[in-house]
């Protein structure tokens, strides 16, 4: 386990669960240990009134529970029932035991911090199968990073080789998982199919030692992608947040020469970016447990979007900057641009983006 | 004065300003050079609330972006020069503020200078409008015309015409492509 934890809470319900055992098995003996009734558990992982940290408390409280609600989510972007995209969120797990200083889940899980597990999780695959089977044709891409890392705490709970077993027989999905750990022994023994893309979060190591504490390495996670591309699985890549600190694009050419360096072009699915974005909410909540990261007081300016984002200029240069030096690196890497306007994406590629659900189709297919 | 004397007198001078708990926190949480050098600005130049307020958040994060002090900041001749300088306290306070928020955002003033001199260079007539978004929070640029008359709109449209270069590249500004 690369993670500490303070306690690990089991609802009574969960206590004989096959994931409750393996991580009670896996766990360290200094963890406490303690059993909770079903509906007691936000109760005993609410932080004491008056905490310093509760947010931080809650990421090192590890609770299994049972999930009530389904696991299968469109992705917050689409518009209908499921996205347009055919991007599927699947909720395994709430919170992350790493601690970003940017980490949107500051202000998302606020008020309910603890890091949860679900013991039914295999629940999700009758979801996902009655999913094809209503759609069928269509195809689906899923991911397990909407409210959590995919992979942080797999050394303990194994979740993502049920997931690989389960994705890799099934025609019509794509299991997405992303990641800022190196977490990937459980991935490298078993067969994908080429159902299952892995990608990462990169940054340059400025930002690695300022604000992503506990995460690997920048260059720990490229060879966490080479070893997985080695063993079957696709990888993509987040260059997000992007933060416009000075020094910034120098920093972001040099990861991406070391990314390239090491995984050719035309081995990429894709690469995202987007500009660090915050609400005001978030900001506030991050720089009160941060005070010292410069990363969080770039020139950032309130948007219309009500989000603070790096002044326009600043930001769309640092894009096309970085979308150059890809296009120059030969293959043409599919490449898109998270949460900005279509005339951001024209600007920086010199083209609209493609429909959401061409890129969906795409990926989900190729 | 001993750093309690500074303390007493910062606490003294936030009641009289109600300043907010927090913000007097944030004042107190400042090294002891920091915080004199903050008390002898704010009674110089007499801010009020809101100024000290603002002054305290945009030092700290330039401390925090520049590896400094508040006191290192508060030294810096352009800031000293506004201080000690002629003109009303209320006046110093604004050019306080905005001195301090140039430290804080170079590269958006830089860049706000920049175009807005591109802007005057065009020398558009009366009637004509370039307005840039706020604190170049977007790359969307607007233009207004107003007129009464068709002569005047074909006087107008022509010298947007002649000033087609100009404010293409002020839009392509806007987008970082300059
Ligand atoms: S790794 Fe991701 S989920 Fe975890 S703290 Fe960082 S940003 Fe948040």
């Amino acid at each position: 386990m690369k993670f500490d934890l303070d306690a690990v809470l089991v609802e009574h319900g969960c206590a004989g669960s096959a994931l409750a055992t393996r991580i009670l098995r896996a766990l360290p003996r200094h963890v406490p240990v303690t059993h909770v009734a079903d509906n007691e558990t936000r109760e005993a992982t609410r932080p004491a009134s008056g905490a310093r940290d509760p947010f931080g408390a809650g990421k090192r409280r590890m609770v299994i529970a049972r999930r009530k609600t389904p696991f299968l989510m469109p992705c917050h972007a689409g518009s209908s029932r499921f996205a347009c995209c055919g991007y599927l969120v699947l909720t395994l797990a709430s919170n992350c035991p790493m601690d970003c200083s940017y980490c949107f889940l500051q202000e998302y899980l606020a008020d309910n911090p603890a890091f949860q597990v679900y013991a039914n999780f295999t629940d999700s695959f009758d979801e996902l199968d009655r999913l094809i089977d209503n759609a069928r044709g269509r195809s689906f891409r899923v991911g397990t990073a909407e409210l959590a890392d995919s992979l942080a705490f797999d050394s303990i709970t194994s979740i993502s080789r049920d997931l690989i077993d389960f994705f890799a027989s099934r025609e019509n999905l794509t299991l997405e998982l992303k990641t800022k750990t190196d977490e990937i022994e459980n991935l490298l023994g078993r067969d994908p199919r080429g159902r299952v893309l892995v990608s990462w979060t990169l940054s340059p190591a400025a930002v690695y030692r300022s604000s992503e504490h506990l995460t690997a390495s920048p260059t720990a996670r490229i060879a966490a992608a080479r070893a997985v591309l080695d063993a079957g699985y696709r990888v993509a890549f987040h260059l997000d947040p992007l933060i416009a600190y000075p020094g910034a694009e120098r920093d972001y050419l040099l990861l991406i020469d070391e990314l390239l360096d090491t995984i050719a072009p035309k081995q990429i699915s894709f690469i995202s970016m987007g500009g660090l974005r915050m609400t005001p909410r978030l900001r506030g909540a991050a720089r009160s447990r941060f005070p010292g990261d410069p990363m969080l007081c770039g020139e950032d300016v309130l948007a219309a979007d009500g989000r603070f984002r790096t002044f326009t200029p600043l930001r769309l240069n640092l894009y096309r900057t970085l979308a150059d030096r890809f296009r120059k690196a030969g293959a043409e890497i599919p490449a898109y641009l998270c949460m900005e306007a279509a005339s951001v994406h024209e600007s920086v590629f010199g083209a609209a983006p493609s429909r959401p659900a061409i890129i969906g189709n795409r990926l989900a297919r190729d | 004065m001993n750093a309690d004397e500074i303390d007493a007198q910062i606490r003294m001078l936030a009641a009289e300003r109600r300043l907010p708990p927090s913000h007097l926190a944030r004042w107190l949480a400042m090294d002891p050079a920091s915080r004199a050098a903050m008390l002898d600005i704010a009674r110089v130049i007499r801010l009020r609330t809101g100024q000290l307020m603002t002054a305290l958040e945009t030092l700290e994060e330039i401390a925090v972006r520049e590896h400094v002090t508040a006191a290192g900041v508060l030294g810096r001749p352009e800031i000293r020069r506004i201080a000690g300088g002629p003109g009303s306290a209320p006046s110093r306070a604004s050019a306080l503020l905005e001195a301090l928020r140039t430290l804080r955002y170079p590269l958006l003033k830089k860049m706000q200078e920049q175009i807005r001199s591109e802007v005057s260079a065009l020398k558009l007539p009366r009637g004509i409008s370039v307005v840039l978004p706020k604190e170049l929070g977007s790359d969307e640029l607007t233009v207004s015309l107003r007129v009464r008359s068709a002569a005047e709109l074909a006087r107008l449209l022509e010298a947007l015409d002649r000033s087609r270069t100009g404010l293409t590249r002020i839009i392509e500004m806007l987008g970082g492509k300059r």
